[in-house]
């Protein structure tokens, strides 16, 4: 006998198939006419040349600035209503091509910038002296990999815990987002560092999911990202505290470099070396000054005293009776009367002479 | 290695500093030099031998939990 159903059991029974065979499907399109019901639920259809599919989303689980028009990629479950009518409940949906990844990227970034998660003031800076670092990126990535290669040449004692997830494609902000959770929850780590290499602007569109910006913003750990090349901008860049320009340019930001360490205590050392002698120098210039003030002052005390006994000398020289009489006077001894003999005294002579007359001066 | 490599290098820039400061004396100066390069040598042996301890959790980041 025929299988019989009632419709509500055969649209139970396709439902059932179609999760089986159909779960989490990706589905690439453009988008059309989309529109937002009561502000909870967004439908739209996704469309190619050909053929065009009913979606649904629950606005909360809109993680992009959907636009008409907007060449997207969807994962979700076909579902056929209680109306018969077929649709696709969306679970993740990004954007497709170079100039919808940007434009997502513009309307976003000016919602979640009015809100303020973009602000400066709340940025952190990175903790001095790392030495628990949490990663996020796929061990199988080549930026992975420079990361830990660059991390291992410049410094050494580092515990680096690595929460392995998807780094692009539809299922990677989730997996990013459990894994951000996993390092606040257990708070063993001080800095969270997103790696991910280059990559086309599909590849690093993930990025740009809102959830997981959100998320980067609010994560108790301060965050680095080391997304993409240089040029590459990504609103988890914007939402983290610190942005480095590449996966390697992310390792030399969380480590001090070893060589230039030990360059730097060579350095050190010669200083060192330097100021010693600088200041034996300096010793020895204020020894020679000392010494130098000291035999100064010796000499002047010296001058001094000879100075002292010259004037002394002077003085006694004009009292030397030779030098009276140099001056023409002389000495006379003997009795000063009249027919005594006296005797005169000159510079040059000595005389004897008779007393004539003696007179009183008047 | 019982003091971290980054205190240790802290500790050397302090011993550093003493010959630029006012607590210069000459006659500490070649201890304090000898103690210095002591350290110096340490620290570049212990950054030479340093490893770092890559750990991969084995969480399944593609399940909710």
């Amino acid at each position: 006998m025929e299988n019989k159903f009632t419709v509500s059991e055969f649209v139970a029974y396709c439902n059932q198939t179609l999760e089986y065979a159909y779960s989490g499907c990706v589905i690439e399109g453009e988008v059309t006419s989309l529109k937002t019901s009561q502000g909870k639920w967004v439908f739209f259809d996704l469309k190619d040349e050909e053929s065009s599919v009913n979606c649904f989303i629950p606005v909360w689980s809109l993680r992009v600035a959907l636009e008409e028009g907007m060449k997207v990629v969807i994962r979700g479950t076909p579902k056929l209503t209680a109306w018969g009518k077929f649709s696709i409940t969306v679970q993740a949906i990004q954007p497709v091509g170079e100039g919808n990844i940007k434009k997502n990227f513009e309307l976003l970034k000016k919602k979640l910038e009015k809100e303020g998660l973009f602000d400066a003031a709340k940025k952190r800076p990175l903790p001095r002296d790392l030495s628990k670092i949490g990663v996020i990126s796929s061990t199988q990535a080549a930026g992975y990999a420079d990361f830990i290669k660059i991390i291992n040449e410049r410094w050494g004692g580092l515990e680096v815990s690595v929460c392995h997830t998807q780094v692009q494609g539809l299922v990677a902000p989730d997996q990013i987002i459990r894994a951000i959770d996993y390092l606040n929850e257990r708070n063993a780590v001080e800095v969270i560092a997103i790696i991910r290499g280059g990559g086309s602007a599909d590849d690093l569109a993930c990025f740009n999911d809102e959830k997981l910006v959100r998320k980067i913003a609010s994560s108790r750990i301060p965050v680095i990202t080391g997304i993409g090349h240089e040029i590459d901008e990504s609103l988890a860049d914007l939402a983290a505290d610190v942005v480095a320009s590449t996966p390697s340019n992310a390792a030399q930001m969380l480590t001090r470099d070893k060589k230039a360490e030990i360059s730097n205590l060579h350095d050190n050392i010669a200083r060192i070396k330097t100021q010693i002698l600088s200041r034996i120098e300096l010793v020895n210039n204020d020894i020679k000054l000392k010494t130098a003030s000291i035999s100064s002052r010796i000499i002047s005390a010296i001058d001094s005293s000879l100075n002292e006994i010259r004037s002394i000398y002077r003085v006694l020289d004009g009292l030397n009776p030779e030098n009276v009489l140099k001056n023409g006077y002389a000495i006379i001894t003997g009795k000063i009367k009249v027919g005594e003999e006296i005797e005169i005294e000159t510079a040059r002579k000595k005389l004897r002479a008779d007393i004539k007359e003696v007179k009183e001066k008047k | 290695m019982t003091q971290k490599i980054s205190e240790k290098i802290a500790t050397l820039e302090e011993k550093v500093e003493w010959f630029y400061g006012d607590e210069f004396r000459l006659d500490e100066a070649s201890k304090k030099y000898q103690e210095a390069t002591k350290l110096a040598k340490e620290i570049e042996e212990d950054l030479g031998k340093l490893k770092n301890e890559i750990k991969i959790i084995e969480e399944d980041f593609s399940k909710e939990s």
